[in-house]
């Protein structure tokens, strides 16, 4: 065919298509108006059956829509996931970095003062590295709490209402404090090097204060959700501040302080240990490998004091509720803590291996390599005993061959006694790690050094022994007595902690130097490690975090106000780890996105110093 | 082939927060329910109450979380196998049905020699059963080695309302 014929064939397909589009309406228009109408009612125009219960409806429709009750909604639905997994998610990735922006100014200030008393730029320089890191978190925190809050508000109104109730009073201070962390965040980060030291060292007390005091607010929020207090049976308030002064109150705020520094330093550590893996120059691997073991050393400070924390704020939960303690401990949530377990055993495992990888950048440090076997085989042990269930999965016939759902012998690890006992001699096994690190490349020179270290020795054996003891001594006394024993268990430990230290201090005085300390010469697993450590911190506060707040069950405050909607049950541990993963992977993808953020503005290391 | 070091970090993130997740899911997989209520009809006999009784104490009264049947050792809370039996020598001048009431609406007026307080107060929140529901974990626990004599009828609590109701009678 031609292209005219095709023209022609398409012009004629159009105005038949046109025609019978036109034939099709009207003859629906004349097939309509012909519609049925009642003899008795023919003179009234154009009135039939239909176009009257047409009209009927619309007025009805109309009618309904003005008299329409206003209802309050008590929950509205999130699509896909779901009101409690979206709310979650939101929430930990504003903790996350709530966490970081309020951890890494407090140990910067600490480092910035350490070099201002000692005069020593590279102190100023690494503090000012570390708050490089602060003003996108700063924004990204913000950001997800003004997200949160909206979602809080559009899908549990009910309950937000509620809380408005009680802790409408707090609501301003909150904003005018953020305000004021603004300011001091932006100043003292801008103004590095543009004010007198002390008035930037004031500057940087200004931002812990008032960030501190932002964390205390909002604490008094989610503890009045858990062990609620300042309020009627019914709910109505009572005191705003008994609301905020409730149970778990001092005990959350002292646990999130010192996990804020912890976490902080893990991540601040990450990426000393990101910058390290990427350097191209000696120089600049010696800085970030000085800096990856700052921020270790910080998070490792902080870690060794939390589970201590952490048992204050459990001995309030059970002061608050038994029923509570004992969900938390032995119900819904006890597997959890195998969990944790786990956790914690690879952060004393990581955190001394990066200790004995470190001494290699030290000389003279082989004379203390022989203990770390020693060491290494007390912390798998330890971490064995942690890790180990009260009561284990089995078929029927394995349970009826065990005599019940506890293994005869491993049962007896699966007790606080036992767990407590390895908790502490962890903790007493990496401050050893810490204390060899040390000394590598050191000898004391004081003339009472032989003494002193049969003291510390003594001291720490002792410390061992006791918490041994105590721990085997749990099992032969009842429960009023055992649950006393975890107190002189602990205080041991801190003792000889402090005890050691002193000492140490005192005799490693003008100590004799046996060789340098080669910065950047470290394995690069190292590095690693101190990114494994990062993801484990933040693995865990998203654990912990999950069971603070699950704890709860089918209540938005516990006693007070029921949650009567889809998502009230507790879900698995299987599904919650998997919520927590997905929120770790989120927040290193966005932290990711901070570090490269920092890394545009580099410099070299020493640039401050020409610039001095 | 050399990795490069981002992919590394990467990979590293990945691996050790897919252990974790494995980690939880290997452990014991349950989903908690909010408690159901028991159905408690007007006339039950005590079989019927009994049940009901043992269903509230596992379900909504949560009294299984702390207490246990049948198990000797180092308890935090006191186990309750032959309580029915044991309930009337506990307190004197108490009756079982008067001691166990007490234990349940004013749990800390006395405390088994041997253990610490701790036991919520059964009918308010957040456990918060009902006069209803109290009766039949009565029922229950009176069954544990004793004879059930409570009905959803019987009055038990407060002890002194329910001893002047008594004398009035009388």
């Amino acid at each position: 065919m031609t292209p005219r014929l095709n023209a022609k064939i398409a012009v004629t397909s159009l105005i038949v298509v046109a025609i019978a589009f036109a034939a099709t309406v009207g003859l629906v228009r004349w097939v309509l108006s012909r519609e049925y109408r009642a003899p008795e009612r023919s003179d009234q125009a154009q009135v039939t059956p239909r176009t009257q219960a047409l009209a009927d409806e619309a007025a009805a429709k109309a009618k309904a829509d003005r008299e329409k009750p206003y209802q309050e909604e008590t929950y509205r639905k999130f699509p896909m996931v779901g009101s409690r997994v979206a709310v979650w998610v939101l929430a930990q990735l504003h903790l996350l970095f709530a966490a970081f922006v309020l951890a890494v100014p407090l140990f910067a200030l600490i480092i910035e003062f350490i070099g201002w008393l000692n005069r020593d730029e590279r102190y100023d320089e690494l503090a000012h590295e570390f708050t490089k890191l602060l003003s996108v978190s700063f924004s990204l925190t913000a950001t997800f709490g003004a997200f949160l809050l909206f979602m809080l508000v559009l899908l549990y109104p009910k309950f937000m209402n509620y809380l408005m109730h009680v802790f409408s009073p707090t609501f301003a201070p909150y904003v005018g404090l953020f305000f004021f962390e603004a300011f001091f965040l932006y100043t003292y980060y801008y103004g590095w090097g543009k004010f007198s030291q002390v008035t930037h060292l004031l500057l940087g007390l200004g931002l812990n204060v008032v960030g501190t005091a932002i964390m205390l607010i909002a604490n008094s929020w989610l503890t009045f959700m858990t062990t609620p207090a300042g309020v009627s049976e019914s709910g109505a308030v009572i005191s705003t501040w008994a609301a905020v002064h409730n149970y778990t109150w001092m005990p959350i705020n002292i646990h999130r302080i010192i996990a804020n520094v912890a976490f902080g330093g893990s991540v601040a550590a990450a990426y000393a240990a990101f910058k390290f893996l990427n350097a191209k120059t000696d120089e600049e691997r010696a800085h970030y490998d000085w800096m990856g073991y700052i921020g270790n050393f910080v998070a490792i400070c902080a870690f060794l004091p939390l589970p201590f924390a952490g048992y204050w704020l459990a001995s309030e939960i059970y002061a608050y509720s038994q029923t509570l303690g004992l969900t938390m401990m032995g119900g819904a949530f006890s597997w959890l803590f195998i969990i944790q377990a786990v956790l914690i055993g690879n952060l004393f495992l990581g955190a001394n291996y990066y200790l004995w990888l470190g001494m290699g950048r030290v000389q003279a440090s082989e004379r203390f390599q022989g203990y770390i076997k020693f060491l290494l085989i007390l912390i798998a042990l330890c971490f064995a005993v942690w890790a180990t269930p009260r009561s284990i999965i089995a078929t029927v016939s394995e349970t009826r061959a065990m005599g019940g759902g506890a293994h005869p012998q491993l049962g007896y690890f699966g007790v606080m006694s036992a767990k407590n006992t390895a908790v502490n001699l962890l903790i007493l096994t990496t401050y050893v790690s810490f204390l060899l690190y040390r000394r590598s490349g050191r000898t004391p020179t004081v003339s009472w050094a032989k003494l002193g270290n049969a003291l510390q020795f003594a001291i720490a054996f002792l410390a061992g022994a006791t918490v041994l003891f105590l721990g085997i001594y749990g099992y032969f006394v009842e429960a009023k007595v055992r649950i006393g024993l975890s107190v002189p268990q602990v205080s041991s430990v801190l003792f000889a902690m402090i005890a050691i230290t002193a000492i140490d201090v005192l005799m490693y005085r003008n100590a004799k130097s046996l060789g340098e300390v080669n910065w950047g010469r470290i394995h690069p697993v190292s590095q690693y490690v101190l990114i494994f450590l990062a993801v484990t911190f933040t693995w865990l506060m998203g654990l912990m975090g999950y069971v603070r707040s699950g704890l709860r069950q089918h209540w938005h405050v516990y006693g007070v106000m029921r949650d009567t909607s889809v998502d009230a049950f507790t879900p698995t541990l299987g599904f919650a780890t998997r919520v927590v993963s997905v929120t770790v992977l989120l927040f290193f993808l966005l932290i990711g996105f901070v570090f490269w953020l920092a890394s545009l503005s580099d410099h070299k290391p020493g640039h401050a110093k020409e610039h001095a | 082939m050399r990795v490069p070091v981002g992919l590394r970090i990467l990979l590293l993130i990945v691996g050790a927060t897919s252990f974790y997740t494995l980690v939880g899911q290997l452990v014991p997989q349950k989903e908690v329910q909010p408690p159901k209520e028991t159905e408690l009809k007007k006339e039950m006999t005590a079989d019927e109450l009994t049940k009901a009784g043992k269903d509230i104490m596992e379900g909504k009264g949560l009294c299984t979380t702390c207490h246990t049947f049948g198990k000797s050792g180092a308890l935090r809370f006191p186990d309750l196998a032959g309580i029915g039996a044991r309930a009337a020598t506990r307190r004197p001048g108490h009756s079982d049905v008067q001691y166990l009431a007490e234990s349940i609406y004013d749990p800390n007026v006395f405390i088994v020699p041997g253990f610490n307080p701790g036991m919520p107060v059964i009918n308010k929140p957040p456990i918060g059963l009902s006069d209803q529901e109290i009766l039949a974990v009565i029922a229950y626990l009176q069954s544990q080695g004793g004879k059930v004599t409570v009905t959803l009828q019987s009055k038990v609590w407060p002890l002194e309302a329910v001893a002047a109701d008594a004398q009035a009678k009388d």
